[in-house]
């Protein structure tokens, strides 16, 4: 999974977000590391809506301030929710096979 | 910079894909702009470098953006690929379907060859322009004399002084005399065409010289100096092009003329005029002969029945004082119209019948195709099915089409361009000199377009079609029984029209071919196997007088009888189907022809006594003369033939001892009927004879032309060598021209004729091949939609016999009723063809009646293949196929 989309999944798999909410809460949950710029982000939101694991809100929440009520907003779908499990089981199992080829191969060097 | 990068970057955003933009435009502007004013805080450098990192989002991001929405849409091949792709699938298509392809390709072949030919040949004749400026503006003058039968009289100098002087609608008007003459630089001689003009000839087209200068009026007047210019042809050949050979001398009728210009190359008019001398014409001389013709250019504006007035008005003073019977009147016709008129008649017909298969070429495609798309419905059904979309199927068909277009374009161009070699070859000296049948490119151009249309408008036509099927009865097998009414209409009435422009076509072609089987048992008069005929002009330099001239004849004469092979030899001025020299005469004792009498002039020609045996011209009355009798005082018999006969003592069986002068001699000159021969028909057979008579060299005095024929048992080309070194040996400045043997004379006066004959023909034969497979075609097509029907109901007890006729009576319907309509048309259309029908009625019943005949009998042969073939189809498999 290309990395803005794992990103994106993962800011609104806590809850529903506007574009400029996710850009934010990307670069908090990387420590400022991964800054999703306008054109990736808008293209990786299209994108995931045509794959169909996020779509978009018809409405803002109640909840929401006028300034990002004027927004379009997004929700992670449960094919949304489950492609972005089965990618973080693969990292995990990725991360898993580099840690023991590493550890073994760390002796030898 | 704050609002400017904002700018910049909102203009930068344009560059996505409209979707994304119209969706998160604003809002990703707005992201930016966030952004920006986060880093403006922090300084200028970091706000800048926040700006280019935008930017690098927007540019990396962008071709992404746009390659997916690419493939995302309906896969779309490279356009170039689906072509070549559609190109092997119509080529796959067509080695499946074998016949119906071959068919196809050979009628458009056909029709294309058929078409660039003859458009060549029309083109040539009535549409390209005369390589003069302002052609338009070019018209021809002449005389016409309805009394003395000539539509072309010619113009006698005088008239034209008169009218040159005295009109006004022309900017400039000239005579022109094509003429052969001699050339010779001492070593070779050579006979060329050549032309006596009036000074202003060169104004007149819009020519100038290329080199040098065209004559003055001063040269052009009585006993002109010897000058000449010659043509761009004979500068290259004979001066290889020199630029100094203005001045020199070159040896014209043996005489030294100074060349004083040249020509440039399009200024051969009236067609392979070599060089020009002038003219020299006297005003002042009263009887002058017609010899002229007239070419005039009109006054930007003036048309021709003004010019026309205009030259009658000028006339007027000549009709009051030298032609008080105004027996010869002028008249102006577009230039073209002098050449083309005995050609408008057949080109009209070879362009109708052209129009015509080519009509039925295209309804015998489309109707094949027709069929072939409707057997081809379950195809595009499946095809349709499985998300090919309507235009994509368009341009499968249309690729078909266009790839049998494109090849039988090629094809018939190819064909055509070799018709029109063979068009040329057999019309050799039948065509106007001018014409030049070289529009091949522009033939071909019309050939293409002609089957591109076609191409387009039946390979659209099934697409349409195709986009139209319903999938569900389509794909469902039995789909085959429900034929749809109105494709089998279209059907219907394609084959229909096919049978009625071929009803018409052969119509046209019997007719002509009857009339021209007619045409060949004229009898002619003369003998045409193993004669050969040649001239010889003799130069007035060196062969002054009548007796110096005979000398010389008589000694050609004497070596011809020495050629091993020939039977005889004589020398005649004009022999038949040559050329033609007219005059008036009167009989003793006979009024002059009254005013409203008809006055057709006589052919005379001077023979040597051998002529009439040589030639073969049966004798009616009295005899022959021979050589030894007659004299320029005196005695002077001649030989008339019977048209002058009853002409001139009319009701009177036996004229021998009548005697007849020329008009206006006033010396009394009598020549004496000797004998009577039969009319000659010295045109052509094509063309009704005229009074004539012969008389002998002795009683004539002298003539500086003359043509030898001589006779051999065996093939008489095999004469031409030796009479050409008869001459060289005699004197080797001589040379000798229009070598022929007398039956190629009659074949090419008969080339235009037959050229038509054998086009129509053969098209109608086309038409025929084309409608009979149409009639196939549909009958196929339906017994195909119908097996199933067909096999229920021999299974249910229908004999063979009568799903024949279920069949066959189909197939007939469709040619009796093609047959009710193309007849009256065919009426219609032979009407037109009478001044080629030589005697034929156009209402001819056995041409019409074999024409139904045979278009019934092909018809009923060509359903019955199919009809047999359903007939002895086991009935249960026809039935349980559809299932």
């Amino acid at each position: 999974m290309r990395r803005p989309w794992f990103y994106i999944l993962l800011s609104l798999a806590e809850r529903d977000r506007h574009g400029l909410g996710i850009m934010r809460d990307v670069l908090e949950l990387t420590e400022g590391e991964f800054r999703l710029w306008p054109v990736m982000l808008y293209g990786s939101l299209e994108e995931l809506r045509e794959q169909g694991w996020i779509r978009a809100l018809e409405a803002p929440p109640a909840d929401a301030d006028d300034a990002s009520a004027r927004k379009k907003w997004f929700r992670i779908t449960p094919n949304g929710r489950r492609a972005l499990a089965a990618e973080v089981v693969r990292m995990g199992e990725t991360v898993r096979v580099a840690q023991r080829r590493l550890a073994h191969s760390g002796t030898s060097t | 910079m704050n609002r400017s990068a904002l700018r910049l970057y909102r203009l930068l955003l344009r560059l996505l894909p409209s979707d994304l933009y119209r969706a998160h435009g604003a809002e990703m502007a707005e992201l930016f702009e966030g952004e920006l004013a986060a880093a403006r805080a922090r300084g200028p450098g970091p706000a800048l470098i926040t700006c280019l990192i935008a930017i690098w989002d927007l540019i990396r991001c962008a071709p992404r953006e746009h390659l997916r929405r690419r493939r995302h849409r309906r896969p779309r091949e490279r356009t170039m690929q689906t072509v070549l792709a559609d190109v092997r699938f119509a080529l796959r298509t067509f080695t499946r379907q074998k016949g119906a392809t071959a068919l196809i390709l050979l009628t458009l072949t056909l029709a294309v060859a058929a078409n660039g030919a003859v458009f060549t040949l029309l083109d040539g004749l009535f549409f390209r322009p005369f390589p003069f400026p302002s052609p338009e503006r070019l018209v021809h003058v002449n005389e016409r004399a309805p009394r003395w039968n000539l539509e072309y009289v010619g113009i006698n100098y005088p008239d034209f002084h008169v009218w040159r002087e005295h009109t006004t609608s022309f900017e400039a008007m000239a005579l022109v005399q094509p003429t052969n003459v001699n050339i010779s630089d001492g070593v070779t001689a050579e006979r060329v065409r050549g032309a006596f003009v009036t000074h202003d000839f060169a104004a007149t087209l819009g020519v100038r010289p290329v080199l040098g200068r065209t004559f003055t009026a001063e040269e052009d007047r009585p006993n002109p100096p010897e000058v000449v210019v010659i043509g761009y042809g004979l500068w290259q050949t004979r001066f290889g092009g020199a630029r100094d050979v203005i001045g020199r001398s070159f040896r014209v009728n043996s005489e030294p003329h100074e060349i004083i210009g040249v020509l440039p190359p399009q200024a051969t008019f009236p067609g392979e005029v070599a060089l020009w001398l002038p003219a020299g014409g006297d005003p002042a001389q009263a009887w002058q002969s017609y010899a002229y013709d007239g070419v005039a250019r009109l006054k930007p504006g003036v048309t021709l029945a003004q010019a026309e007035q205009d030259l009658l008005q000028a006339h007027a003073s000549i009709f009051a004082e030298r032609d008080t019977g105004r027996v010869v009147t002028p008249f102006v016709i577009p230039l073209r119209d002098r050449f083309v008129a005995d050609f408008r008649v057949m080109g009209g017909a070879l362009g109708a019948a052209v129009v015509l298969v080519l009509l039925v070429a295209c309804a015998n495609v489309a109707s094949a195709m027709l069929a072939r798309a409707v057997f081809r419905q379950r195809e595009m059904g499946i095809r349709m099915a499985i998300g090919a979309s309507g235009r994509r199927l368009t341009r499968q068909l249309l690729t078909e089409s266009l790839v049998l277009a494109a090849i039988a374009g090629v094809a018939g161009t190819v064909l055509g361009v070799w018709g029109v070699r063979a068009l040329v070859a057999s019309a050799e000296g039948v065509l106007p000199l001018w014409v030049r049948l070289d529009g091949t490119v522009r033939a071909a151009l019309f050939g293409v377009s002609v089957v591109l249309g076609t191409a387009v408008l039946f390979g659209l036509f099934p697409s349409l079609q195709a986009r139209r099927v319903d999938l569900r009865s389509a794909l469902s097998s039995g789909a085959r029984t429900s034929g749809s009414v109105p494709q089998r209409r279209m059907l219907d009435a394609l084959v229909i029209v096919e049978v009625m422009l071929a009803a018409v076509l052969l119509v046209a072609g019997g007719l002509l071919v009857r009339g021209y089987d007619r045409l060949l048992d004229v009898s002619p008069g003369f003998q045409l196997d193993g004669i050969a005929s040649f001239g010889v002009v003799l130069p007035e330099a060196r062969y002054p007088d009548g007796p110096a001239q005979a000398a010389l004849y008589n000694r050609v004469l004497e070596r011809l009888r020495a050629i091993p092979g020939v039977e005889s030899a004589a020398a005649i001025t004009c022999p038949p189907l040559t050329c033609h020299w007219g005059s008036f005469l009167e009989a003793e004792g006979g009024a002059p022809p009254r005013r409203d009498e008809p006055d057709p002039v006589t052919l005379v020609r001077v023979a040597t006594g051998d002529y009439f045996r040589s030639v073969g011209t049966p004798l009616v009355h009295g005899r022959f003369y021979t050589d030894a009798e007659g004299d320029t005082v005196g005695y002077r018999p001649i030989v008339v033939n019977e048209g002058f006969a009853r002409r001139f003592w009319p009701g009177e069986a036996n004229p021998v001892g009548r005697r007849v002068k020329f008009r206006g001699d006033t010396t009394n000159q009598w020549f004496t009927v000797l004998g009577v021969t039969r009319d000659e028909r010295h045109y052509g057979l094509h063309e009704p004879p005229r009074p004539g008579i012969y008389t002998s060299l002795r009683s004539w005095g002298g003539t500086s032309s003359m043509r030898f024929v001589a006779r051999t048992s065996g093939d008489p080309e095999v004469l031409f060598a030796g009479m050409r070194r008869v001459v060289a040996e005699l004197d080797p400045e001589l040379p000798v021209y229009q070598v022929q043997t007398m039956r190629r004379a009659l074949d090419r006066s008969l080339a235009p004729r037959r050229l038509v004959v054998t086009a129509l023909a053969l098209f109608g034969a086309i038409a025929l091949v084309l409608a009979v497979t149409g009639v196939y075609a549909v009958v196929s097509y339906v017994v195909g939609r119908r097996r199933h029907e067909l096999g229920i109901r021999m299974a249910l007890g229908a004999q063979r016999g009568q799903v024949l006729r279920l069949v066959v009576g189909h197939g007939l319907r469709l040619v009796a009723v093609g047959l009710v309509l193309g007849v009256p048309a065919a009426l219609g259309a032979a009407k037109r063809l009478s001044s080629l029908l030589e005697g034929v009625s156009e209402q001819d019943v056995a041409t019409y009646a074999s024409v139904i005949v045979l278009l019934t009998l092909t018809g009923v042969a060509a359903a019955m293949l199919p009809a047999r073939r359903a007939a002895n189809a086991a009935p249960i498999a026809a039935v349980n196929e559809e299932g």
